[in-house]
């Protein structure tokens, strides 16, 4: 060991979803390894599933995250209707839009104002935060609840909603029972542009993506319920190419798989979504990100807290519009016959995208099925991000640049309860 | 799991049970499992919510009550599965829940101080587990604690005076 070897360990991530553990080695001045572990891919979901009806993916997959259940749900939905070659009603299509734009409200207002606007703003979290400036928390908890009451009203509940089915839904409401929840959501959208006039004054360190960005996209508009899949690199393909194209790795230092596009590390996200599809978004949110100074794309890892706030003003109008143009469906849901087959189904969870797959015998029972979470998509480039924060910054103290790396890390709000639980942090310098 | 608010009896608290866990991580579902057994009990003036432990959820969930009893599955090493412990009004540092979820029951109730967003009065129940890979179903002995689990709530509850000085709505 070296005279420039130094050890430092640091018990618990905070402030990221779920656990994990980070184990980065600095030797002489050079980054050696910058690795995050996770312990447990969704591996049990799948084998939970096999021999399962159709029916149940969409109710047994939102178990898996609390936080983004709708996309649990919508990507699993979305695998079962083309397997059994059901097509959604156009207002049927319209209402699980705007049950998933509560999610992405929801979902983004909990990181931006509790998990990731501490590190901006010198907090060691939101309850410091919320000592002295309680107005900023307050609006951050008035936003998720306009999220939250979307998954209420329209899921059943906000936790784990239990209204959306393979096909649609149980239950449609009248369009005089959204009266409220319009109120409410119009009062959120002023929520929504404070935050983004609030996230733009923050200071952003210096960190420019090269990787390859990879989204759903929809070519009239933001893509977040369904779409096809785009990349930056000019790659374009279906949901049932994505096997062709991602493919998952074993690591030797996580038992959570890493996925390749094409052999090379790629991410997912708001970062992705923002860049292949910012000219889609809603008008106030574009005008909010011309605003905040984004360009047409943006590929700084510590800026993906304004494109999570532009992203809140994008689901605010878009709920707001399906809201205004509701008509009851005639039916709750559509006829879904099962039949032999293998379906493919995406959408954009507030992390990123995420893929399920699921192969049905001629009875409608599960034979195989297959989840990618965002996360695990993002991994390996979060890895890369670490090693360039650190190499940059390697005159910071051991303090200093693990908080640092934990900065890193929240910038891509990684759902680690998707793959995993228990994380453990540490740092050794040698 | 969110029933309505019934008629509160003249003498009764205003309460909430928060059962915080997955059902799927099989002993951190004993906080749901306790709540529901709580909720087919028909408290009067007795919330019953089952939680992930989000912390913006906790301060909805709580706020306001007179009672909020918070149920969830801990780790300890060593461990003694199903044993029971409970912390009355909420005094307990970080680092005690199985789940992982966000920021944890503790540093949610932190929030709320920040936030004036507390119940009155909080217990935490917290039962020990023995097994937290996915999976459903509780452990046998978490399974066999679960009626002592829910019998002690239940005590918590009737015994729950109202506060000197507040007027309970009829």
């Amino acid at each position: 060991m070296s005279h420039t070897s130094r050890n430092l360990v640091v018990s618990g991530l905070a402030r990221v979803e779920g656990e994990g553990a980070l184990r980065v080695t600095v030797r002489d001045g050079q980054v050696e390894r910058a690795e995050l572990n996770i312990y447990e891919p969704p591996r049990f979901f799948e084998a939970f599933l096999r021999g399962r009806s159709y029916t149940e993916p969409p109710d047994i997959t939102s178990r898996i995250c609390g936080i983004c259940p709708v996309a649990y749900q919508t990507s699993a939905c979305n695998a079962i209707e083309q397997a059994c070659g059901a097509k959604l009603d156009p207002p049927l299509a319209e209402l699980r839009r705007l049950l998933y734009c509560g999610e992405w409200i929801s979902s983004h207002a909990l990181h931006i104002y509790l998990l990731h606007a501490p590190d901006f703003l010198g907090y060691p979290d939101a309850i410091a935060l919320a000592r002295e400036h309680r107005d900023i928390v307050e609006r951050g908890l008035a936003l998720k609840k306009a999220g939250n009451s979307v998954m209420e009203f329209l899921g059943g509940r906000a936790i784990h909603p239990v209204n959306m089915r393979v096909g649609g839904f149980y239950r449609v409401p009248s369009p005089s029972e959204f009266a409220p929840l319009a109120d409410q959501l119009r009062r959120a959208l002023e929520l929504a542009l404070d935050t983004a006039r609030w996230v733009a004054t923050f200071d952003f360190p210096d960190l420019e993506l090269r990787h390859d960005l990879l989204a759903l996209h929809d070519p009239v508009r933001y893509p977040i319920e369904s779409g096809t899949l785009a990349t930056t690199g000019g790659l374009a393909f279906t949901p049932a190419e994505f096997p062709r194209h991602v493919t998952e790795q074993q690591v030797p230092h996580s038992t959570a798989l890493h996925a390749t596009l094409d052999g090379h590390h790629y991410l997912t996200g708001p970062l992705a979504r923002y860049s292949l599809n910012s000219s889609f978004l809603s008008p106030a949110a574009r005008q909010a990100a011309a605003d905040a100074g984004l360009g047409p794309q943006c590929r700084n890892p510590f800026r993906s807290v304004v494109v999570r706030a532009v992203e809140i003003i994008c689901a605010v109008e878009e709920a707001l519009r399906i809201i205004d143009g509701y008509h009851r469906p005639d039916r709750p849901a559509v006829e879904v016959t099962p039949g032999a087959g293998t379906g493919h189904g995406v959408s954009e969870a507030p992390r990123g995208l995420l893929y399920h797959r699921y192969e049905l015998d001629g009875d409608g029972l599960i034979r195989s099925a297959a989840i990618v979470p965002p996360t695990s998509q993002n991994l390996a480039v979060i890895e890369d991000d670490l090693r360039r924060v650190i190499t940059a910054n390697l005159d910071l103290d051991d303090a200093s640049l693990t908080a640092l790396c934990e900065r890193a890390i929240r910038n891509h709000d990684p759902c680690i309860s998707c793959a995993a639980h228990f994380l453990t942090l540490s740092v050794h310098r040698r | 799991m969110v029933r309505a608010q019934e008629a509160v009896p003249a003498g009764a608290v205003r309460a909430v049970v928060i059962g915080v866990g997955n059902c799927y991580r099989r002993d951190d579902g004993v906080g749901p499992a306790a709540a529901a057994e709580i909720e087919r009990q028909h408290l009067p003036g007795v919330r019953v919510v089952i939680s992930d432990g989000e912390p913006a959820g906790l301060l909805e969930a709580w706020a306001g009550m007179d009672l909020a009893i918070v149920v969830d599955a801990v780790r300890c090493v060593p461990a003694t599965p199903g044993r029971m412990h409970r912390w009355p009004d909420g005094q307990l540092e970080g680092g005690w829940t199985a789940s992982s979820h966000g920021l944890g029951v503790p540093a949610a109730l932190a929030l709320a101080r920040a936030l004036d967003r507390c119940p009155r009065r909080v217990v935490l129940f917290g039962v020990e587990a023995a097994d937290l890979r996915p999976g459903a179903g509780l452990s046998p002995a978490v399974a066999t604690s679960l009626p002592d689990v829910v019998a002690a709530i239940a005590t918590e509850l009737r015994g729950a005076k109202v506060p000197p000085g507040r007027s309970v709505r009829p």
